[in-house]
């Protein structure tokens, strides 16, 4: 079994960010990076399916496109358990659009022949949603999104997915398939010591973007900003019983924090 | 020059990091009141099982063989959460070093292996004595030999993770007639050693969720192998180590100092007085910049002395400079954290009071601050 994850590497979301001299996106000066946390289950998942095949030779090729720097979010996911890396080196990653990642990510795949494909749902950073399911797109891979749930079983893929408005549905697809990962898939593992010390002799295969594809975008970002602040908050007022269930509405409807 | 952490001891230390924050964080404020000292072990054993207990240990003995520098770091961001954790995964790094270094094959591949891989829940340094603080060559337990056994008795006090280690590094008096610290060794004695008892566990004002216990021999028997590196060599086998013990413990008092600052200048952030942010206030200010800067230089200070101990250059002045400065750095940094906080600061409905108890021992155990005064200064008066 061939299985492909891709990840990103995404600034810590707590930091400041400020915009480019272009005002196109956010400069990386002083920016401290993190593997995306979509990606984490991505990986958590890829490696379980690994870990399945047991006997059966399985090969698990992590993949990021990026600057140098993404060489240690590689790491760490061949810390986690994957085989070998994959650095489609690209010191403009950040200025293309899920388009020319997409194409970018096909254009190796399509000569490896991996019978599944992990992508995060989105990146914390860009949060197009789009990488995975364009590369499904670009492979002829059938593609499963925002799975909360995965199988795989006599070659095909049963995948829980999360709806709006809380509902799920579950999807059955053939391979090759891409599934794009949501929070809460799994428990991604924490590298282990050890491991991440052994992770220095695996290989990472240094592709440059430019020898792979050559796509313009498709959806230019022309603006970077942040919002003028709104001077207040949001009042509520009434009942202390029906003020907590309209707390727990809002909670549930902008946040994360009830999702599970 | 160059100030880069390596993508390993980065990986490392987000791991930390994130284990902290996730692990050990919510834990840590009722362990510190109490709560229940089963969580903290298991803590310990999911930090075992990570490779967190034998960083500077080799890959043969279980360890991670990832070097002094990560196991700094990795301390500094275990404290940020819970100094009680840290100063035990500190104490059982320090063990597992002094085996290393002096350790026959047989007693690394029976202890490292334990330690690293938390069957052992923890691993204990006993050299403190009533009347050997310190002044630790007057260690008064004393081995004698008696056939393929050596017959310890005597007692020790303010031993670290004494009720659950499961090794103890004991030192003890085997040449009375030797010149003063030329006649103690080092003795591994298994926990449940017949004649050992576990004393009473202080009531301490910090770290509380670590305990801190008496030893007593009484006609302790225990075999002839047990004896650690050579005979009335103790503190020369344990020197090395003993000098790694204090760069972690100035690792574990930055954490604490800098956890005490992240809270206390996120607060000034947003506590308003006479209409404004406190943080608009210049006094509130210059204690941001004191200490800030000053654990900044602490950790200059510790990695570097890191940096050369796993380069294998001697780091003895170094390390004491790194304890001693990062230590009072810390309580410095807890002090003005409190005073930033005012009254909220006093209570504990806000972390720092106890981040404040937790660093004032730093400049206490593993050396007091006055003894690596002693320490830096030799090393510096011996070389002119
Ligand atoms: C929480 C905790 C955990 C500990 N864990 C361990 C452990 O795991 N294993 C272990 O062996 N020990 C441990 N200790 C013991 C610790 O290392 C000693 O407390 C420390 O070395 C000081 O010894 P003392 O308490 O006897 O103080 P004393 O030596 O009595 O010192 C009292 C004061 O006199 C000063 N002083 C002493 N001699 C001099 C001098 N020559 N010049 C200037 N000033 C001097 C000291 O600096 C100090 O300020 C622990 C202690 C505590 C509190």
């Amino acid at each position: 079994m061939k299985i492909l994850v891709c990840i990103k590497q995404i600034p810590d979301m707590a930091s400041k960010f400020k915009p480019n001299a272009a005002n196109t996106w956010f400069t990386e000066t002083d920016l401290a990076f993190r593997m995306n946390e979509y990606d984490e289950y991505a990986v958590e998942e890829a490696i379980k399916l690994k870990e399945k095949q047991g006997a059966d030779p399985s090969d698990l090729v992590v993949l990021s496109v990026g600057p140098a720097r993404v060489v240690e979010a590689l790491k760490k996911a061949l810390a986690m358990g994957c085989d070998r890396g994959v650095h489609i080196h690209d010191d403009e990653s950040n200025l293309k659009d899920p388009w020319q990642i997409a194409s970018l990510i096909a254009a190796y795949a399509k000569k490896e022949n991996f019978d599944i494909i992990f992508t995060g749902m989105q990146s914390q950073d860009r949060g197009s949603g789009q990488v995975g399911v364009t590369l499904a797109g670009d492979l002829g891979c059938s593609c499963v999104t925002t799975a909360i749930n995965f199988s795989l079983e006599a070659g095909v893929v049963t995948a829980k997915r999360e709806l709006e408005g809380g509902a799920k549905g579950v999807v059955k697809l053939k391979l090759p398939a891409v599934v794009t990962c949501q929070l809460g898939l799994n428990t991604p593992r924490y590298p282990t010591l050890p491991n991440i010390m052994k992770a220095r002799k695996k290989e990472i295969a240094v592709l440059k973007a430019a020898e792979l594809s050559a796509e313009g975008p498709r959806a230019v970002t022309e603006k970077f900003y942040h919002p003028v602040k709104k001077g207040t908050g949001l009042v509520l007022e009434g009942e202390p019983a029906a003020l907590a269930v309209k707390v727990l509405e809002l909670i549930k409807e902008k946040t994360t924090v009830l999702r599970g | 020059m160059n100030f880069e952490l390596t993508e390993e001891q980065k990986i490392i230390q987000a791991t930390a990091r994130e284990f902290a924050e996730k692990e050990l964080a919510p834990a840590a404020a009722d362990l510190d009141r109490g709560g229940d000292r089963k969580i903290f072990l298991g803590n310990l054993a999911k930090l075992a099982e990570l490779g967190f207990m034998g960083l500077g240990i080799k890959a043969d003995y279980g360890g991670a063989e990832a070097g002094s520098v990560a196991l700094s770091l990795a301390i500094t961001e275990i404290a940020r959460a819970c100094a009680s954790t840290a100063v035990t995964l500190a104490v059982n790094n320090l063990v597992a070093e002094i085996i290393q270094a002096a350790g026959s094959e047989d007693q690394k591949k029976k202890y490292l292996r334990d330690i690293c891989s938390g069957a052992y829940p923890a691993a204990s340094l006993a050299l403190t004595e009533p009347c050997a603080g310190s002044d630790s060559a007057a260690v008064a337990v004393t081995a004698v030999r008696d056939g393929e056994e050596w017959v310890l008795n005597g007692s020790k006090i303010f031993i670290t993770s004494a009720p659950y280690a499961g090794v103890f590094a004991v030192f003890a008096l085997t040449d009375k007639t030797a010149l003063k610290g030329k006649g103690i060794s080092c003795f591994l004695v298994e926990a449940g050693a017949k004649g050992l008892t576990i004393g009473k566990e202080e009531h301490k004002m910090g770290q509380r969720a670590s305990a801190t216990n008496e030893l007593s021999f009484d006609n302790c028997r225990i075999p002839a192998d047990a004896l650690l590196g050579k005979l009335n060599s103790g503190f020369t086998s344990a020197a090395e180590g003993l000098a790694g013990g204090r760069i972690n413990i100035g690792s574990l008092a930055l954490g604490i100092g800098l956890a005490a600052m992240d809270y206390a200048a996120a607060y000034s952030a947003e506590r308003a007085q006479f209409g404004k942010k406190i943080s608009s206030f210049e006094a509130i200010q210059w204690m941001i910049a004191d200490s800030y800067t000053e654990l900044e230089a602490a950790r200059l200070l510790l990695m570097s002395a890191a940096a050369k101990r796993e380069t294998g250059k001697s780091h003895m002045k170094e390390a004491a400079m790194g304890k001693m400065f990062a230590t009072e750095a810390a309580n410095r940094a807890c002090y003005n954290a409190v005073q930033i906080l005012g009254g909220y600061g006093y209570t504990d409905q806000y972390p720092v009071e106890r981040y404040a108890r937790d660093a004032r021992v730093t400049t206490i155990y593993e050396g007091t601050n006055e003894i690596q005064r002693l320490i830096i200064a030799r090393e510096i008066l011996k070389s002119i």
